[in-house]
């Protein structure tokens, strides 16, 4: 196919700007789908994704469109992860790409999402087409809008288009502004294959579909193609495009973008970024930018009823096999029992994992606390990564902790940038920007720890803000910091699974809190419980549940015994559900509530 | 052993925010019926076998006219083999009594009457909807008296809404001072859509705390200690000699069998419920579709683990000896090792004779009980 006539994009917005409606009017107008068959959303296939309107995968779409010139274009819509957990997909996604759609919401305005985004798109170089989304909205406010896509992320707003993508206002415009002003792909279509690898998933009966962009040279069936990252080789199967459904093609060619099936098994094998090009033919130079996606975040998942972990490790499996940013490895517990020590992108990845696992695989699960990759030097002159408070050697083996930093954009309207900031320094942030751009928003830039992240930066935040402030951010590197591991013991026995790793400063604070809210949440029991926060053996704080005095059952219900017995074996089920510490039976809640803990 | 013979009289006058026992609005019309299909049951039931106690439970088996509650009487004498000494006790309300009632009641037969007084503070019985006042209650003891009543026994309910200890205590006191024979101590237990729940939270009424309940109970029953009575059950005491036998069966692995609608009976290994309306009890006596609704065979184990959780009740607590006996195990034996914590705790004793429970440990007997629960019911 001639690339003249292609024309590759994507479409860039923050969460809820309304990127799939537009998507869903671009297959409605190019007749890729009949009404009858538009269920609302399209693109986001897997129900999660349907259910909080984000986007997880990148799901490519080609669009046949007919443009006013007469002339028949092959538009390939490649769209995006909508969450900063799934950055480096973002990035190879625009990788693919020779121009973005920038979607604007005409009520909301510019958020850091948007600008981040925005910015990556111009460091790959893409032509960016503003769209301003729904100015059918009481509140929108365009004018507003093109000032800030000039002030705040610099591009032309007078060039912003303007829709509605619900009514479906200006959406052929935008198609024919894609034709316009994004070019055609260029390559050389004698030059060996060289094909971007920009998403892959299993398939229960195809193994794994690679999907991707044809650089240079093409791509054919019955060809022997290799994965450059992993030097594997494989017979090309199957090749087709979504449109959006997937239907078979001989080849593809410069420019194209479509979907692989090479009897592979795994997609560790097929990794997102990779390049792929023909055994017999390499490409000298792969795409560049290639990186393995390491987990960052760290929790134990535990099956609530210990005999479900045969099915917990099997949907894990399962999992894994669609998801190679996804980590486990078997983790003992004394208070949870078995269960897995999980590494995830992200906050986001963590919650879809845990959902997909309870929904899909049916298992209950007791989630502890989420924390960070640490690096650890110890007197042997070792330098480890610890996943886990658990794996923390004693604190006289430790030279230094070093814990993983982020690069945190925040773009606050300027009445909430007080709080934002004293935000920022309270979580141990260091200011490395502050802006205050026209359109009276700020752009602040952080450099803080990762955890505090994960702990709860970004509902206090929205907090400080009352929702305005949106927040980017990527990890860039480590630093070291006073960090110690505090564990919370019952009646003197330390609950493994409660332990956190805390900056020293905030230690005194966060035990507190965390005893207190045991403290509310061990029921009483026959004897006195003692819960007490501890780094080392330094009590930092202590609570007590007082012994239970009277549980008892005094009226008799004229020689009903059978209702004494179902009481009876309703209590003997409640105990049974709890988790036994030593002697003290702690309910599951509480060690859910950890996770909230500092959130209040 | 002898049966004891339970007669569900399902009728009050008024219903209490706090019940939850089967019971529905008194209806003279429906009485008529009803007592005629609980004499009917117990003529069908009726086999001959050794019975010693008759208990008229409820509702207010005292909205009943003394010519009903002898014929019943007469009904169990004709069906069941029942001692000249047996135990007859009747349930009854202040409310519903007078002299001349309370005269007929003894000349119908009823040897032993179980006042529902709950509270002798007009205050506390107002907020549980109660139609009698503290005078009242102390009217209705004396005429029992005066009617010739040589056992009453009277209820006493602690932990009620704002109820302090002191109030509590009053209360014991003054009902101490009314020489019964017999006093049944309740704890307040809320069930889940108990009316007065709601009363509670739009009144804003509230409940001492819940160490507050464990003293109310405590120094009830030393109080009662020192006044003569004997604690032989969880929620019971009594002048020595006055215990209630019909209840006694409940708590030491004896049988009963319960006429009237939602009656519960235990024998020979089967536990049975009657059904529970009152008009689909009077037509399945009357032909109309069976008449129990759960019926329950117990299998060994439960019915070695009932016998535990039951007879721990007691004071006197379970016979090691006896129960090998009719068990074939020893109990401390086997559940020995679930119980020495409670032992070390000081909630529960054995020596070679007993298994039994402290009064903290009765406290605390929903907690120790479970131990015993092996396998699901259902």
């Amino acid at each position: 196919m001639d690339p003249r006539y292609i024309r590759n994009f994507s479409i860039i917005a923050h969460i809820d700007h309304g990127k799939s409606t537009l998507a869903d009017r671009f297959l409605e107008i190019t007749g890729a789908l009949q009404p009858r068959e538009m269920e609302a959303q399209v693109l986001d296939a897997m129900d999660l994704e349907r259910e909080r309107g984000i986007t997880i995968k990148a799901h490519p779409v080609r669009l046949n469109y007919t443009a006013a010139d007469g002339s028949a274009y092959v538009l390939n819509l490649i769209d995006t992860p909508g969450h900063v957990d799934f950055g480096y997909e973002v990035t190879r996604s625009l990788a693919a790409c020779e121009g973005a759609l920038l979607l604007v919401d005409a009520s909301q305005g510019v958020e850091a999402q948007t600008l981040a985004n925005a910015y990556l798109a111009v460091d790959h170089n893409l032509e960016i087409v503003p769209v301003i989304n729904k100015i059918d909205l009481p509140g929108a406010q365009p004018d507003e809008c093109r000032r800030q896509i000039h002030d705040v992320i610099g591009l032309d707003g007078d060039s912003a288009m303007l829709t509605s993508a619900k009514e479906g206002t200006g959406t052929r415009e935008v198609l024919e502004a894609v034709i316009e002003r994004i070019h055609p792909p260029q390559g050389q279509p004698d030059a060996p294959l060289k094909a971007l690898v920009f998403d892959s998933w299993y398939d229960a009966y195809r193994g794994v579909v690679i999907v991707v962009r044809v650089i240079d040279g093409s791509l054919r069936k019955g060809v022997k193609i290799r994965l450059m990252a992993t030097g594997q080789d494989y017979e090309v199967d199957e090749l087709g495009v979504f449109s959006p459904k997937a239907s078979p093609v001989d080849e593809l060619g410069v420019g194209e973008v479509g979907f692989v099936v090479a009897n592979i098994k795994r997609v560790a094998d097929a990794r997102i970024g990779d390049t792929m090009t023909e055994t017999a033919r390499p490409t000298p130079e792969p795409f560049p930018g290639f990186k393995e996606l390491k987990p960052m975040v760290f929790a134990g998942l535990y099956p609530v009823e210990g005999h479900q972990y045969p099915e917990l490790r099997e949907a894990l499996e399962k999992l894994r096999l669609n998801d190679a940013s996804f980590f486990y490895e078997p983790e003992t517990s004394a208070a949870l029992g078995f269960g897995f020590r999980c590494g995830f992108l992200g906050l986001l990845h963590m919650e879809i994992v845990q959902e997909r696992l309870e929904r899909e695989f049916n298992v209950d699960l007791i989630t502890t606390a989420p924390g960070v990759l640490y690096r650890v030097a110890t007197t042997d002159g070792e330098v480890i990564e610890i996943d886990s408070p658990a794996k923390l050697p004693d604190a006289g083996r430790i030279t230094r902790i070093e814990e993983p930093v982020i690069s945190a954009t925040i773009l606050t309207p300027a009445e909430h940038v007080g709080a934002v900031l004293q935000l920022c320094q309270e979580k141990r942030g260091v200011q490395k920007k502050l802006e205050f751009m026209k359109s009276d928003r700020v752009l602040v830039t952080y450099e803080m720890p990762f955890n505090e992240v994960v702990l709860d930066f970004y509902d206090r935040l929205k907090t400080v803000s009352r929702g305005y402030a949106s927040l980017d951010y990527h990890v860039v590197g480590y630093w070291e910091s006073p960090l110690v591991k505090m564990d919370i013991l019952v009646n003197g026995e330390p609950v493994d699974a409660l332990s956190v790793i805390v900056h020293r400063d905030a230690a005194y604070e966060r035990g507190r809190t965390l005893a207190t809210k045991m403290r509310e949440l061990i029921p009483r029991q026959m004897f006195e419980v003692a819960i007490q926060a501890a780094i080392g053996n330094r009590v930092i704080a202590r609570e007590s549940v007082k012994a239970l005095r009277k549980n008892v059952l005094a009226k008799c219900y004229g020689g009903d015994i059978t209702r004494k017995r179902k009481l009876l074996e309703k209590q003997k089920e409640g105990k049974r559900r709890m988790k036994r510490v030593g002697r003290v039976e702690i309910p599951q809640e509480a060690f859910l509530a950890v996770l909230k803990v500092g959130a209040e | 052993m002898s049966l004891g013979l339970y007669l569900h009289v399902p009728f009050c006058t008024s219903i209490c925010n706090y019940c939850n026992f089967n019971r529905g609005l008194f209806d003279q019309e429906v009485k008529g019926r009803y007592v005629d299909a609980l004499a009917e049951e117990i003529r069908v039931a009726g086999d001959g076998s050794p019975a010693d106690t008759i208990f008229f439970g409820g509702g207010t088996p005292s909205l009943l006219d003394p010519p009903e509650v002898a014929r019943l009487i007469a009904r169990c004498r004709s069906g069941f083999d029942v001692p000249l000494d047996a135990e007859v006790t009747l349930e009854a309300n202040p409310e519903t009594l007078t002299l001349e009632r309370l005269t007929g009641f003894r000349e119908a037969g009823v040897t032993r009457l179980s006042v529902g007084v709950q509270s002798l503070q007009d205050g506390e019985l107002h907020r549980l909807g109660r139609l009698h006042s503290a005078a009242k209650a102390r009217e209705a003891l004396a005429a029992a008296r005066r009617a010739g009543f040589g056992n009453v026994s009277l209820d006493l309910m602690m932990w009620l809404p704002k109820q302090t200890v002191a109030d509590w205590m009053t209360s014991v006191d003054e009902a101490a001072a009314l020489g019964p024979d017999h006093l049944s101590l309740y704890l307040l237990e809320l069930y889940p859509n108990a009316p007065l729940r709601d009363e509670m939270a739009r009144r804003q009424w509230s409940l001492a705390p819940d160490d507050d309940a464990a003293e109310m109970y405590l120094m009830a029953l030393e109080r009662l200690d020192r006044a003569g009575y004997r604690q032989y059950e969880i929620s019971n005491v009594a002048r020595p000699g006055c215990e209630a036998r019909h209840n006694l069966k409940y708590w030491s692995d004896g049988e009963w069998l319960g006429f009237g609608c939602g009656a519960h009976s235990t024998r020979r290994g089967v536990r049975w419920k009657n059904r529970s309306a009152t008009e689909e009890y009077i037509a399945a006596v009357r032909g109309g579709g069976p008449l129990r609704t759960e019926e329950r065979h117990l299998t060994a184990e439960e019915r070695l683990e009932e016998a535990l959780f039951t007879g721990l009740r007691l004071t006197a607590g379970v016979d090691r000896t006896a129960f090998a006996l009719r068990y074939g195990v020893d109990p401390w034996e086997r559940y020995g090792e679930a119980l020495e914590p409670f032992v070390d705790q000081g909630l529960l004793v054995h020596g070679e004779g007993h298994v039994r429970l402290t009064r903290e440990g009765m406290l605390l007997s929903h907690e120790i009980m479970v131990v015993f629960i092996g396998r699901a019911v259902r």
